[in-house]
């Protein structure tokens, strides 16, 4: 068994983990943080995507010791029931989740792009998600609620304060 | 569910190749793990033990040497977008790392897995073997370096033993600043696995195509030059659109390209040929724009 120590979401957690565990699987059984979904499991839909020291990876495809000493921010670093994070307010503003289940990975991505690139374009929005697959195919409305987030960014930086 | 196995994470290239002479061949080394940590998935006879590269300084980094440019195994696809020395030198690579998976498999996975994992549809590849790369691998007994064209031995195979790593890529200096082009045909524009990819360099002298490489993927067992193609245009006038032509149909003949659920393989070629003239055409006008 190996000691995993990491920041997550600001907060120090432990685990004790065997080496083959993934950071999802710890992630949602060992610290509770069942925001980041287990989809495909081999990389491919994004359902588990979450940022490790500022850059959007799989969970799934990272083993839990390999986030020791590092920071991770899953969807519940973004905002919970007290405060909303405003890509979670454009998503549901504009009904973006549909069944939600990629909705978590959607936003971390959105928010990797957001945080290197405060103002993208739509084919930047679209290239950054190119790794998260909705099975409902609701890719418009996700695609709306991060370009109006945009539009608003952008009219608050013209605008003088 | 994955079978255990030990995990250890060497500090330096000397500690991690004595690991690897300890437990090879029953070690795998770990760069991003996107290739690695799905195999462990689907396969009950993993290894006994994974050894994570991210502890070896040896295998970072992007720099110019006497002998070119020095690009570390274990460089993520997303370092390769944003290298300054690679935009300088081999912007061709940024667009072939731009292709690779998602943003998330590109901020993981590192050009040195790529080469290793070694599919036939590789996306570095291509680029890589049209400016005559070479790889540095190393064993505890020593480094040797080799030609990429003979690292590629056969899908999923390379000429490393099993107590070797790759530890750095080069591109030699006559290559640096060369005009090169990249295309990659998928079945969707983000996120898929190559059907055709092709890349190729042209040097130009006196407004003739002095120097050709043709390099194609995902249509012979490995990654592969084609050779007839680029003997095709080499003397000729850098606007020659027949001699492209021509080329393009010479390197259809290359290759042999298979049928599966992707493709036809008689898809493939008309992919080959389109793509063959494509990067043809794309790397002789940045000549004639320079
Ligand atoms: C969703 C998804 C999409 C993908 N899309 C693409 C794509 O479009 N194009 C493409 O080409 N690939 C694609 N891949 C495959 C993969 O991401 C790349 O091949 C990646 O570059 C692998 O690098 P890695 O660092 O993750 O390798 P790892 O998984 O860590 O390692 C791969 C193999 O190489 C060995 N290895 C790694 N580094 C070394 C070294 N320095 N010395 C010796 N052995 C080593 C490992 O033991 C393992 O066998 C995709 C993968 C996923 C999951």
């Amino acid at each position: 068994m190996h000691q995993v120590e990491a920041t997550v979401n600001g907060a120090t957690r432990r685990a004790e983990v065997s080496p083959e565990t993934t950071l999802l699987s710890t992630l949602r059984d060992s610290w509770g943080l069942t925001g980041s979904k287990l989809g495909c499991d081999v990389g491919d839909c994004g359902a588990c995507t979450v940022l490790v020291d500022g850059l959007s990876v799989n969970s799934c495809l990272l083993l839990a010791v390999q986030v020791n000493g590092r920071e991770v921010v899953t969807i519940e670093g973004l905002g919970g029931f007290e405060y909303l994070h405003r890509l979670q307010t454009a998503f549901e503003r504009l009904s973006s989740f549909q069944c939600g289940f990629c909705a978590p990975g959607m936003i971390i991505s959105a928010k990797a792009l957001l945080d290197e690139n405060p103002a993208p374009t739509e084919p930047e929005i679209r290239e950054a998600l190119a790794g998260n697959l909705c099975r409902c195919t609701g890719y418009t409305k996700v695609i709306d609620a991060i370009t109006e987030i945009c539009r608003d960014r952008a009219v608050a930086v013209e605008a003088p304060a | 569910m994955v079978r255990s196995f030990e995990y250890v994470v060497p500090g330096s290239l000397d500690e991690a190749l004595e690991t690897m002479k300890e437990h090879a061949p029953h070690l795998k080394p770990l760069a991003g793990g996107t290739d690695l940590l799905v195999e462990l998935k689907n396969n009950l006879n993993g290894p006994q033990v994974v050894m994570d590269l991210s502890g070896l300084p040896e295998l970072r980094g992007v720099e110019e040497t006497s002998a070119g440019l020095r690009i570390g195994a274990m460089v993520t696809h997303t370092e390769i977008e944003k290298d300054p020395l690679i935009a300088e030198h081999v912007p061709a690579m940024m667009a072939a790392a731009a292709t690779i998976g998602g943003v998330q498999t590109r901020n993981m996975g590192t050009i040195g897995g790529n080469l290793v994992t070694a599919v036939p549809s590789l996306d570095s590849g291509p680029v890589l073997l049209a400016l005559d790369a070479q790889v540095t691998v190393a064993a505890a007994g020593g480094k040797r370096q080799l030609p990429l064209t003979e690292f590629f031995v056969g899908p999923r195979q390379t000429a490393l033993a099993p107590d070797e790593l790759l530890v750095d890529i080069l591109i030699p200096t006559v290559m640096l600043g060369r005009r090169a082009s990249f295309r990659k045909f998928g079945l969707r524009k983000g996120q898929a696995l190559a059907l055709v990819n092709a890349a190729a360099s042209v040097a130009v002298e006196g407004g003739r195509i002095a120097e050709a490489r043709i390099a194609l993927g995902a249509v012979s067992p490995t990654v592969i030059r084609a050779m007839s193609a680029e003997r095709v245009v080499t003397g000729k006038q850098i606007n020659d659109a027949d001699a492209l032509r021509e080329a393009a149909e010479v390197a259809v003949t290359e290759a042999q390209p298979i049928d599966d659920f992707r493709a036809s393989a008689a898809y493939r070629r008309e992919l080959i040929a389109v793509g063959t003239f494509r990067v043809l055409e794309e790397a002789l006008a940045q000549t004639t724009a320079a």
